[in-house]
């Protein structure tokens, strides 16, 4: 069993909104679905400013509140601790929406139903040779990866970059950021 | 399937063969695709994979597309094509839906007694095309015809053919709102059109009005991310704090208008100071001591009053660049202040290759390069006959003469005047924004005759008699793309998917059809897939093997470092002084021109840009890109915060914008991320076609509050010369 997460390098990200157009192409998205939510901080005053561009998306919680408020169970820890949803017990209650600290969750207008990214490099029903973000990122400011693995290039990276999840310990997330 | 797909299996033990003429693809209706989509499962079907270029902007980007049962499901930018180096951008992965969009012109159009579209064949149109062509032809002379298109593998070759075969050298691109002074500018001085600054090996470049992050280009992103990470010494000149400035070191608020004035002290620095190469521009120039002479006067305190940026700063500037020298040089610039915004954009052009030059800097490692390239040989005259070369001036060459590629803004000022009575359009939106809509659409409208081909009704086409129906670039294989580099290469668009709509023609059908319909079918009496094998051959390449590779590489043409470029410029040299610009009207060396407008009082100039998920208004219509701009609410104009706190304005108000012009609603965002004297408005809305069900009504477009003015001697748009004020609505 891996344990896998993502980190993603701040410092890195443009802010050219690649990983949730790719995000949505190859996942055979919605134009509305979006996986991949940003968030832009403008710090200092013109002229001496700098600007943090943060993707969020599901942060593969090991404490997942999504999965914890569920009531039919379609949100819940699957295979490799990755978060998912069950989407033929999704009944569309939003409960999840509005227990997830990180505002990832998104309705397929469709089908009424709650979707999010599912670290598609292993969930995806056909597989890609890596998540389509990490994949489609013009700066490589992504890594995926197993956790459990101090030889992977995402446990190397986390230590020698000394990535942090968004909000601390809030959730045990699986997503790390260097800011 | 497209007869040019390659099956998974046979991709992987590379043995297919491309098989398969574009012309013998069968059909799948729209509905037929839309209910596969739905019911699309991915555990099953046939997967093939076939290499294209990406249409999103006109980087061209190579990918493979991942096609299952005949639908496009995949994208992965090609490590082999030097734009993509393997990645794509946003408009990459999302403008492929635009094969089956659901705003697709499927028919010939011709417009009414009252203005309104009718579906046509065909035959009706090209017919009827054919008959006003000649009618103009023997009236008026083929002078009296224009071609507009924004090149493309297919489009640039047969529009160009089409027009040449009537007789008509009035062929131009966009570049006229877009790249033409920048080009013009520097093929004065070195006879180049542009360089490529080694950004990855520089020990400092300096960039005006260029972001990479923005104007993206996977490529050239990369090489400024790994010099960033190298310690390269990055300096981005903008009136806007843009997101490139990730990769940047330094950020150099300027003055709109004002980024000559910047580049005239930096000259200036180096000259008087003796900093720069003086064995080089001995060795390499003409016209120096004149550029000497007229430089004294324009010292860093002079600038600093122009440009807003201090003495001292542009000094260290001047003197960081001396001592990197030949690792550095000024990037080139696209769209920016050289390319087409100001009253001084070609100066500007001129202005900066000068200063490279000074530094001796072109095709050193880490400075400006002027890559190699290849282009198709002779080909046999018995199967691809030349048209004769057309007898007369081009359009606008007059009053226009610096322009390299000419000027379509000039040929609306011909139409205006009643020279020009014939409009074609490949691809280009020009009504849409290349200077002011209405006043475009009323020249087009007016004309004689006005033919659109495109893939969805933009404004140029709404603004036009006839519509022809394009096939999207996923749906048809075009002409190799021949493009130059460290390695010059040539990139294959190849048919990936079916033709979705079944009365759209590709490009090359629809130019071969014009002239058998106009009388000139005896220079088009050869297939596309003909056309594109000799011009391989021509090289040396196989067709089917470019096809199946997707980028080929004449490596025997390879760059290399320390050589001296052969100047083509009239003298053989890089020219400090240009007899051609004397003759134009300018002094020979670049020298201080004012802006055709200064914002006074509460005015702000207002200036325009493009976003990364963007290109202009072609991609405005995308439902996952508007998807986007929704929902981080993009449309906002950019005014700087104490400017906005003076008059009460707050982030997220909705403020009015308006001049002489034009006045508009947008949101607005308050920011520390401009300089307090412009207006930012993203260039990609304000779509103003309803058909266009996306995109119509989003945002406000810059163009419509820009009057129809043109840059002297280069004929560019000065898309940036123009004021505008604000005011809270209900305030």
């Amino acid at each position: 069993m891996a344990r896998y997460g993502m980190l993603i390098n701040t410092k890195k990200c443009v802010g050219c909104y690649t990983c949730v157009a790719a995000c949505q192409r190859q996942n055979n998205l919605l134009p509305s679905e979006q996986f991949i939510r940003f968030e832009e901080r403008e710090t200092g005053t013109y002229p001496t400013l700098s600007v943090e561009t943060i993707p969020l998306q599901c942060m593969h919680c090991e404490d997942a509140p999504c999965a914890a408020v569920c009531p039919t169970g379609a949100a819940h820890i699957g295979t490799d601790g990755i978060v998912q949803v069950d989407q033929g017990r999704c009944i569309g209650c939003k409960y999840c929406m509005a227990a997830c600290p990180y505002q990832v969750r998104v309705v397929n207008e469709e089908t009424g139903t709650v979707d999010k990214c599912r670290f598609c490099t292993v969930s995806a029903n056909d597989g890609t040779a890596m998540c389509s973000c990490v994949e489609a990122c013009p700066t490589g400011a992504r890594i995926f990866g197993d956790l459990d693995d101090p030889d992977s290039e995402i446990s190397k990276a986390i230590a020698e970059l000394n990535a942090q999840p968004i909000a601390g310990d809030l959730t045990k997330s699986k997503v790390f950021y260097v800011r | 399937m497209s007869g040019n797909a390659i099956t998974r299996r046979g991709f992987l033990a590379g043995t297919a063969g491309v098989i398969g003429a574009a012309g013998l693809a069968g059909y799948m209706s729209f509905d037929a695709w839309e209910r596969a989509y739905a019911d699309d499962s991915d555990t099953h079907g046939t997967v093939s994979t076939v290499h294209s270029t990406c249409n999103g902007c006109s980087n061209k980007c190579g990918f493979t597309a991942y096609v299952v049962d005949g639908k496009l499901r995949k994208l992965i930018g090609d490590e082999r094509h030097p734009m993509a180096k393997g990645k794509l951008c946003a408009r990459g992965y999302a403008y492929a839906e635009i094969a089956y969009s659901k705003d697709r012109l499927t028919d010939p159009l011709k417009k009414n007694d009252k203005g309104q579209f009718e579906a046509i064949s065909w035959e009706q149109a090209l017919s009827e095309i054919g008959a006003k062509v000649q009618q103009i032809v023997s009236s008026d002379g083929p002078g009296a015809l224009a071609m507009v298109q924004d090149p493309r593998p297919s489009g640039s070759y047969y529009a160009k053919r089409f027009m040449s075969a009537l007789g008509s050298p009035n062929v131009y691109t966009h570049g006229a709102a877009c790249y033409e002074s920048r080009e013009s500018g520097i093929k004065q001085v070195i006879g180049a059109n542009s360089w490529t600054s080694d950004v990855a090996n520089a020990q400092m470049t300096i960039f005006i009005g260029r972001s990479y992050a923005d104007g993206l280009r996977p490529s050239a992103l990369m090489a400024m991310e790994k010099a960033h990470e190298a310690g390269s010494h990055i300096v981005l000149v903008d009136p806007r704090f843009t997101n490139s400035q990730k990769f940047a070191d330094e950020w150099v608020p300027i003055t709109p208008g004002t980024d000559l004035a910047l580049v005239l002290a930096l000259c200036q620095v180096v000259t008087t100071e003796d900093l720069y190469d003086a064995d080089y521009v001995a060795a390499n120039s003409v016209g120096f001591d004149e550029f000497r002479e007229s430089i004294a006067q324009y010292t860093p305190r002079w600038a600093a009053e122009k440009t807003g940026i201090d003495e001292t700063t542009i000094k260290r500037l001047a003197h960081q660049m001396a001592q990197a020298a030949p690792a550095c040089s000024i990037e080139s610039g696209w769209r920016g202040p050289s390319g087409c915004q100001y009253k001084n954009s070609g100066e500007l052009a001129r202005a900066v290759a000068c200063f490279n030059a000074l530094l001796g800097v072109y095709n050193q490692k880490g400075g400006a390069l002027l890559y190699p390239s290849v282009s198709a040989g002779k080909l046999d005259e018995g199967k691809f006959p030349s048209p004769p070369k057309p007898q007369a001036a081009q359009v606008g060459s007059d009053e226009f003469p610096l322009a390299v590629d000419g000027s379509a803004l000039a040929a609306v000022k011909a139409a205006s005047e009643g020279s020009v009575k014939g409009f074609f359009f490949y691809n280009s939106n020009m009504v849409g924004g290349y200077s002011n809509p209405s006043y475009l659409a009323q020249v087009v409208s007016g004309c004689d005759l006005s033919v659109c081909v495109d893939v969805q009704m933009s404004e140029t086409a709404a603004a036009c008699q006839y519509v022809l129906p394009d096939t999207s670039y996923l749906e048809r294989s075009e002409l190799p793309a021949f493009a130059g580099g460290a390695v010059p290469s040539v990139s294959m668009r190849t048919q990936v998917i079916d033709v979705v709509h079944p009365n759209t023609k590709p490009v090359d059908e629809i130019f071969t059809e014009l002239a058998q319909a106009c009388g000139v079918g005896q220079y088009f009496d050869f297939t596309m897939d003909e056309l594109a094998a000799a011009q391989l051959a021509s090289v040396g390449v196989d067709v089917d093997a470019a096809r199946q590779m997707g980028t080929v590489y004449f490596n025997d043409k390879a760059f290399s470092y320390g050589s001296t470029p052969n100047w083509k410029t009239p003298t053989g040299k890089i020219q400090f002084a240009s007899d051609a610009c004397k003759k134009a009207g300018y002094e020979a060396v670049p020298s201080w021109i004012e802006p055709d407008v200064m914002p006074m009082g509460n005015e702000l100039r207002l200036i325009e840009a493009k976003q990364p998920i963007h290109s202009h208004t072609m991609t405005a219509n995308n439902e996952t890109l508007m998807g986007i701009t929704k929902k981080y609410d993009l449309t906002r104009a950019w005014i700087n915060r104490s400017f906005a706190e003076n008059l009460g304005i707050a982030d997220g108000d909705t403020i009015e914008v308006s001049n002489e012009k034009y006045t508009g609603k947008i949101g607005v965002h308050v920011t520390d991320r401009i300089v307090p004297g412009a207006l930012y408005l993203p260039s990609a809305y304000g779509v103003t076609v309803e058909d266009q069900h996306t995109a119509y009504g989003v945002g406000l477009r810059p163009a419509d509050f820009l009057a129809f003015k043109l840059e002297p001697g280069y004929g560019s748009a000065m898309a940036h010369e123009v004021c505008v004020t604000v005011k809270k609505v209900n305030a």
